[in-house]
């Protein structure tokens, strides 16, 4: 309270008594009409105030803001402030009129989202198949419980689809022409998984690449055509034989690791073959050069005695010759290991006697002199 | 004061102005008749009982048809479902047709696209849809048709709905329950005949890479003894240059040839028999014999035990 207030009220204390003729009841009701005025004029005091705050609050909750990766449009009683995609609103604090004058809406372009579906699936549900209690396969696949699509040979899988996608920009079209958006593109992703399957053979429970590809194009062309407004990050397909015949297309796979176990023994086996075969062949070959230098050799070395004796022999053939025949045969007996001397008969006569040949050589050793197989007749 | 005018200000706001947001058309009735439509923003109006309106949302919808089954035009039963994209293109026509209830606009779609469905698809044999031959796949044909069959009857003549499909698809295709079990058994027989095919498959291989191997090595040993032999016949041309030094004095060489053979041929087990004409042992009957020559002796017997 200010000094002048203070003067004031001490003033209107002292009214009272600067009057004293009046009467004390009219002096009571003058106090009590003061007093109330003096509660109303406070108390409208507080509710401007009051009513100052609320106004500051309908105009602050105005203020929102928009996250990095998010775009906002503010609709102006109902209608975008602008067409023009520049009035899109980028992250950064901002301000809206309250409602219902305006109203923001949130574009979270960059916030990658997902889709599955489960169109193409046999029934069952996440916690049943988290659980690993599946429904067990019925001898058929009813057309109201399980899913699934025919391939173009007229066989039957199963596929799941998971498809990532972004908001394209300005994704006002996204937002806000469509009554919800997610299922237009599930309907359209379900679309190019049929088409797909359509267009493929059972092959694809094999591999899913050919099929990926088909879908994923499919689907960019419904998104164009559609004007969906987003834009593909990933599509991941899962496809696999029905679970009825799944034994069936286990055993292919088994009789191609068969194969392919049965193909590479094959081959080692080839590559043992070649190899022996090869290191068989140096063989031979080193074996020959071997015989062809141990002949040269060979021969040399009769060539050098034989120019190294032939001056000698030019001397005295003869007495050479008999020299040398000399020396060798006494090599020979010196080495021989059975000499058996054969005494002229007295009459001149030759003598006769027989050699018995080993007949059975097994029965002799290689150490047994020959002797013992000879028998010698007088 | 300006707290009771804010007030009344907001109340008549209330009675005369509405709000259309964007995506949705308004249709203003007087009396009960169509008499003005507003897109987006705020809108006066005549508050009622003068006045009326209504909102459509003009966005697209999406619908998708039951699975039901239709018969194709060779005979074969099929489950089809489709799914249209739609929207409220007129609301005039749609407000006069159908009124303002999204629901019903939905039954007479579904009613109208499933006429369009089955009557394209029984113009059509099973193989335009399920083929081996991508190439003859009618696929987006039949879904072009049905969506051509279904705009026609939303604008009729006689009935215009005020209905635009934007676009149309099938979703689901399927067999009825008990076909899938031959389907099935027919997979079945396939990846028999498939197993078998990839067994005899695998053993033509192996055979054919064993068998290849074997005549790979034979030729690598033939090749080797070609190659072994040539090495040899160089060795012995060689050695018959070298040879041809003997002709100097062939009677030597022979000689000495001779020599050592006879060493050779006599060098292991050998037992000989002499008789005491032969030298050196002719010495021990007649050792002052001059005119004693050396000869072989009469029996040289080589006798190898080590029959190879």
């Amino acid at each position: 309270m200010n000094p002048d207030q203070i003067k004031q009220r001490a003033d209107k204390n002292q009214m009272p008594e600067n009057r004293p003729a009046e009467k004390e009841t009219s002096r009571a009701d003058d106090a009590s009409i003061q007093a109330l005025s003096e509660a109303l004029r406070s108390s409208f005091v507080i509710v401007k105030i009051v009513m100052v705050i609320l106004v500051l609050a309908f105009l602050g909750s105005g203020f929102f803001t928009v996250r990095t990766m998010e775009k906002a449009i503010i609709l102006r009683f109902g209608k975008p402030v602008s067409e023009d995609e520049r009035a899109l609103l980028g992250p950064g604090a901002h301000f809206a009129f309250p409602k219902p004058i305006d109203e923001v809406v949130k574009i979270p372009l960059g916030e990658v989202q997902t889709i599955r579906t489960d169109t193409g699936w046999y029934y069952t549900t996440p916690t049943m198949e988290a659980s690993g209690k599946e429904p067990p396969p019925g001898k058929t696949l009813s057309p109201e419980r399980d899913g699934y699509l025919m391939t173009g040979d007229g066989g039957i899988v199963h596929v799941r689809g998971v498809l990532k996608y972004r908001i394209a920009e300005p994704g006002l079209r996204y937002t806000l022409d469509f009554d919800s958006a997610t299922n237009h593109i599930r309907n359209a992703l379900d679309n190019a998984l049929l088409y797909a399957s359509l267009k493929s053979s059972i092959d694809i429970t094999r591999d899913t690449t050919v099929f990926r590809e088909l879908a994923l194009q499919r689907l960019n062309q419904l998104i164009e055509k559609q004007q969906l407004g987003i834009i593909v990050e990933q599509l991941a397909v899962q496809v696999i034989p029905p679970r009825q015949v799944k034994a069936d297309f286990d055993r292919v796979l088994e009789a191609e690791v068969k194969r392919s176990t049965a193909i590479n023994e094959a081959r080692q086996y080839e590559n043992e073959v070649i190899n022996r075969a090869k290191a068989e062949a140096v063989a031979r070959i080193n074996a020959a050069e071997a015989d062809k230098k141990a002949l040269v050799e060979m021969v040399s070395e009769d060539v050098r005695r034989f120019q190294s004796l032939l001056p000698e022999y030019k001397k005295n053939p003869q007495l050479f010759r008999e020299l040398r025949f000399a020396e060798t045969l006494r090599r020979i007996y010196t080495n021989s290991i059975d000499k058996i001397v054969i005494q002229e008969r007295e009459d001149g006569k030759p003598r006769e006697f027989r050699v018995l040949l080993n007949r059975a050589p097994e029965t002799t050793t290689p150490s047994q002199p020959t002797q013992k197989s000879g028998e010698h007749k007088h | 004061m300006v707290v009771g005018a804010l007030l009344l200000a907001v109340f008549f706001a209330v009675l005369f102005i509405f709000q259309v947001r964007k995506g949705e058309i308004a249709v203003v009735t007087t009396f009960g008749k169509a008499t003005r439509f507003e897109g987006p923003g705020a809108h006066f109006k005549l508050p009622w009982p003068f006045q009326d309106v209504y909102k459509f949302d003009q966005r697209i919808h999406s619908l998708e048809s039951k699975f039901e089954q239709v018969q194709t035009a060779d005979g074969y039963n099929l489950l089809v479902m489709t799914y249209i994209g739609w929207n409220i293109e007129d609301p005039r026509s749609f407000y006069i047709t159908i009124g303002s209830s999204i629901s019903k606009a939905e039954e007479t779609l579904e009613s109208l696209l499933r006429n369009a469905y089955s009557g394209v698809i029984g113009r059509h044999n099973l193989s335009d849809l399920i083929t081996s031959d991508p190439t003859k796949s009618k696929f987006t044909q039949i879904e072009e048709e049905i969506l051509a069959k279904l705009r026609s009857d939303l604008q009729s003549s006689t009935n215009n709905y005020g209905i635009a499909v934007k676009f149309l698809g099938i979703k689901k295709l399927g067999l009825p329950e008990s076909v899938t079990e031959a389907v099935f058994e027919r997979m079945r027989s396939e990846r028999q005949v498939l197993v078998s095919k990839i067994q005899s498959e695998g053993e033509r291989q192996a055979s054919e890479i064993r068998s290849s191997a074997d005549t790979e090595s034979a030729k690598i040993l033939a090749e080797a003894d070609a190659q072994a032999l040539r090495i040899r016949s160089l060795g012995e041309l060689e050695a018959a240059k070298t040879y041809a030094e003997f002709k100097q004095e062939p009677e030597l060489a022979n000689f000495l040839l001779s020599l050592d053979a006879l060493e050779s041929f006599l060098k292991e087990k050998t037992v000989l028999f002499l008789d005491t004409q032969t030298a050196p042992l002719n010495l021990m009957k007649n050792p002052l014999s001059s005119t004693n020559t050396l000869g072989l002796t009469n029996f040289i017997f080589k006798n190898n035990l080590r029959t190879p």
